[in-house]
């Protein structure tokens, strides 16, 4: 209100003082640089659980190295993440993905830990395994019962893959777990999943489908996967401790052909596989 | 020498509940005898019935009483179970009516005192589900009265002194030794309430009067006179049997009762020192119930552990998990657990930080849990099969035939067959699709959801199987799908009759 309206009406009023005027913006202190002052410790490193978002964070519990050098590089931590569930989303089962857990998972066996498979989505090859450096005998599967077989207790057969899952994480004593849970895994399920993995002293990965994506989740990794050709592997890092990857990792898996198959089947592919592959994940980068 | 006495005052009534189910336990429980209450539970006991009410008052106070009878044998069962128990902390075990005596002065510096013995007593004791008075006093039987007298007589002061121990029983009321309460009515009319009372009187007179027993009775309470007793083993093979109070008709009914009598059987497997290997639960039907003759008189229930164990809780998983699975022929009455196979070897020794040996029985006891519950066949572990037919060349077997506690543990197979450092190519893909999947053809080359596959590697010639009439003729092909994937493919050479025959099939995906 002007001041002299204001004494028209009440004209008893005590003059106000004037109000300073604000400075524009520029004239503002800048922001603290970047660099931190000297003698004051970096705020990241007071604590392993803090980190800056636009650096990749460290992880406070041990990693487990994932065997390719430039997945170690995006990966908070430098490995795959102990004590937490690792997301891997897949378009369909056969890409490469068991190629590409194949030296932690070996890893992990030659530790003195087993390794544990819960409701693969088809039947293994044990000489498969085995060429990749697994061993047979520290390696358990477990299925669902049959639904119409056992009708004592009439449970879902994904009721039983969970109870199994948190029973293996809370244990404590498996040291790797490996788990399809099937596509319709309620939210809550995941979060209780992830309070048990903390018990878990080696890294849990879930496979779930590409759906799962637009799902939030209680995993602290997420990764989308798709094939980038004959013995490479596309893989998109969607969360982590940090800023989300941009750029697609070709990774070269285990070879399965040889050099002038490969070489064959390279002249012959038309299309660029990997943007064909993945037509949604720029969007995809932003929501999370 | 120095004797515990274990007193559970309300046995009977406690045998009487342990037939019941969970539900009927919340009610009021009376145990009758001759028509009139003999011991009611907290429940009943807050609504106002109390011992020496008729039966009918009784129903009156409570509608919803649950009354029973005392049964000698079941009361002797639980006993039995009491027992072993104490077998475990001492050899020298004997029984005086509801009472279990220990004698433990050669014991004493095992277990690091008498409290720390207390403790671990009263801890080995909580999972049978007694109320217990314990009382410890340098006589057997003048322990044995302490206990029937008070509760708080466990730790007095110099428990280990006939003198002390002679100074209490003086002020202790004279109903407390058997022949004392038969005569009570007269004894009281005399004025003799104490049995320092009965000390101050002439010896002769009172054997005459009241007999000689209330005499031998009180001088070995006092310790003036010696005490022999015969002392209990626990038996070679343990069998007992627990009557329901109400028909069970599924499997889950049975857990409250079937958890009683484990928990014997693991008192019983403590005081031989020994670890339980297999047990047995038998549900017997009752031939009215069962509804036609080729339904089996029992269902029998057998559980094996692939680690000899004597740890409650994990038994008691193991048989709720069985338990579960299992379907009842016909309504049961009456359950019996057997057990005769046991581990006699001390357990190997528990470590205190994670190593190897921790881990694989970890890893065991966590297969066992999963066993149970899944089904042996659910959890299995891989094997491969020489032979070249890829649906053949694996086989899956139940983990728990595979391990066999210490041959795991120890005989650990390192080294890996034909293990690849990744300079020669994978042959063989991680994927094999249960049954091979008919594909499509177009131009004599196969599709996959309507694209077309791009052959790589091949052929592979597999021809095998001639002698288990199961020939296999097949040509295999590294294929490409149109998304990059890696794909098993093979064209069959059989000769072909039917032009409609399916040629390609996929067989597996590298993954």
């Amino acid at each position: 209100m002007p001041a002299d309206s204001a004494q028209r009406l009440f004209p008893d009023l005590p003059d106000l003082p004037d109000l300073p005027d604000l400075p524009d913006r520029p004239d503002w202190p800048a922001l603290p640089a970047a660099a931190p002052q000297p003698g004051l410790p970096d705020l990241e490193h007071l604590h392993p659980a803090l980190w800056r978002a636009h650096q990749v964070g460290r992880q406070r519990d041990a990693v487990w190295a994932s065997g390719f050098a430039t997945l170690d590089a995006e990966l908070p931590g430098g490995g795959w993440p102990a004590r937490a569930l690792t997301e891997l989303l897949l378009p369909h089962p056969g890409i490469g993905e068991i190629r590409l857990l194949a030296p932690v998972l070996a890893a992990v066996q030659r530790g003195g830990r087993s390794v544990m498979l819960f409701d693969p989505p088809a039947a293994l090859c044990a000489w498969a395994l085995a060429s990749l450096g697994l061993d047979l005998t520290q390696l358990v599967l477990v299925r669902p019962r049959d639904g119409l077989q056992d009708r004592a207790r009439a449970l879902p057969p994904a009721a039983d893959i969970l109870w199994a899952l948190e029973q293996s994480l809370k244990s404590g004593h498996v040291g790797a777990l490996l788990a399809w849970p099937g596509p319709r895994l309620r939210p809550d399920a995941l979060r209780r999943l992830q309070l048990a993995a903390q018990a878990h002293d080696g890294p849990a990965f879930l496979f779930r489908e590409l759906q799962a994506q637009a799902r939030p989740s209680a995993a602290p990794l997420r990764l989308l996967l798709a094939s980038a050709g004959p013995d490479e592997l596309a893989l998109r890092i969607v969360k982590r401790r940090g800023p989300p990857l941009l750029q697609p990792l070709l990774l070269p898996l285990a070879p399965v052909l040889s050099a002038p198959a490969r070489a064959r089947a390279l002249r012959d592919v038309l299309l660029p596989v990997a943007d064909a592959a993945m037509p949604a994940c720029a969007e995809a980068a932003e929501h999370d | 020498m120095l004797w515990f006495a274990v007193h559970l005052p309300w046995l009977s009534l406690e045998a009487f509940v342990a037939t019941l189910g969970a539900e009927q336990r919340q009610r009021p429980v009376a145990l009758l005898a001759d028509h009139r209450v003999q011991a009611v539970n907290a429940t009943a006991a807050q609504a106002g019935v109390q011992t020496g009410l008729k039966r009918a008052t009784a129903l009156a106070l409570a509608a919803d009483l649950l009354c029973g009878q005392a049964d000698a044998t079941r009361d002797a069962q639980a006993l039995q179970a009491v027992v072993h128990a104490a077998l475990a902390f001492t050899p020298a075990v004997a029984v005086d009516g509801h009472t279990v005596l220990l004698e433990v002065a050669s014991c004493l510096r095992y277990f690091g005192g008498a409290d720390a013995l207390l403790r671990r007593l009263r801890s080995a004791l909580a999972p049978l589900g007694h109320r217990v008075q314990i009382a410890g006093a340098a006589t057997a039987l003048g322990a044995a009265l302490l206990a029937r007298w008070r509760d708080d007589l466990a730790d007095g002061p110099q428990r280990s002194q006939l003198a002390a121990l002679q100074q209490l029983l003086d002020r202790a009321p004279v109903w407390l030794l058997g022949p004392g309460r038969e005569h009570w009515e007269a004894l009281q009319g005399m004025g003799l309430r104490h049995l320092g009372d009965l000390l101050r009187l002439p010896r002769a007179g009172l054997a005459r009067r009241f007999g000689e027993d209330l005499l031998d009775d009180l001088d070995r309470a006092r310790g003036t006179r010696p005490d022999p007793r015969v002392w209990l083993t626990a038996p070679e093979r343990f069998r007992c049997r627990l009557e329901l109070a109400m028909r069970a008709d599924h499997a889950e009914q049975v857990l409250h009762g079937a958890a009683l009598l484990l928990a014997q059987l693991v008192a019983w497997a403590q005081a031989r020192r020994a670890r339980v290997r297999a047990f047995t639960l038998c549900m017997h039907h009752e031939a009215r119930y069962r509804p036609d003759a080729p339904t089996p008189a029992a269902t029998e229930l057998r559980i094996e552990l692939a680690e000899p164990a004597v740890d409650g809780t994990h038994l008691q998983g193991l048989l709720r998990e069985r338990l579960a699975r299992v379907q009842l022929a016909a309504p049961t009455l009456e359950l019996q657990l057997h057990c005769h196979e046991l581990a006699l070897q001390e357990a190997p020794n528990a470590e205190l930080f994670p190593t190897r040996h921790s881990d694989q029985l970890g890893l065991l006891r966590l297969i066992e849990r999963l066993s149970a519950r899944l089904g042996d066949e659910q959890v299995q572990r891989l094997q491969p099969v020489a032979d070249h037919r890829p649906e053949r060349a694996s086989r899956t077997l139940p983990a728990l035939s595979t391990l066999t506690g210490a041959a795991a543990v120890t005989a650990r197979v390192t080294a890996t067959a034909t293990a690849s450092t990744g300079d020669w190519p994978l042959t063989r893909p991680v994927w094999l699709l249960p049954d091979p999947l008919p594909l499509a053809e177009r131009q004599a080359m196969p599709l996959l959801e309507g694209r077309p596959l791009q052959l790589l590697v091949g052929p592979e010639r597999i021809e095998s199987g001639w002698w288990d009439a199961d020939l296999a003729t097949r040509d295999y092909f590294i294929a490409q799908a149109m998304d990059g994937a890696l794909v098993w493919v093979y064209r069959a050479r059989l000769p072909v009759t039917d032009e409609t025959q399916p040629l390609w099939f996929l067989q597996g995906r590298f993954g």
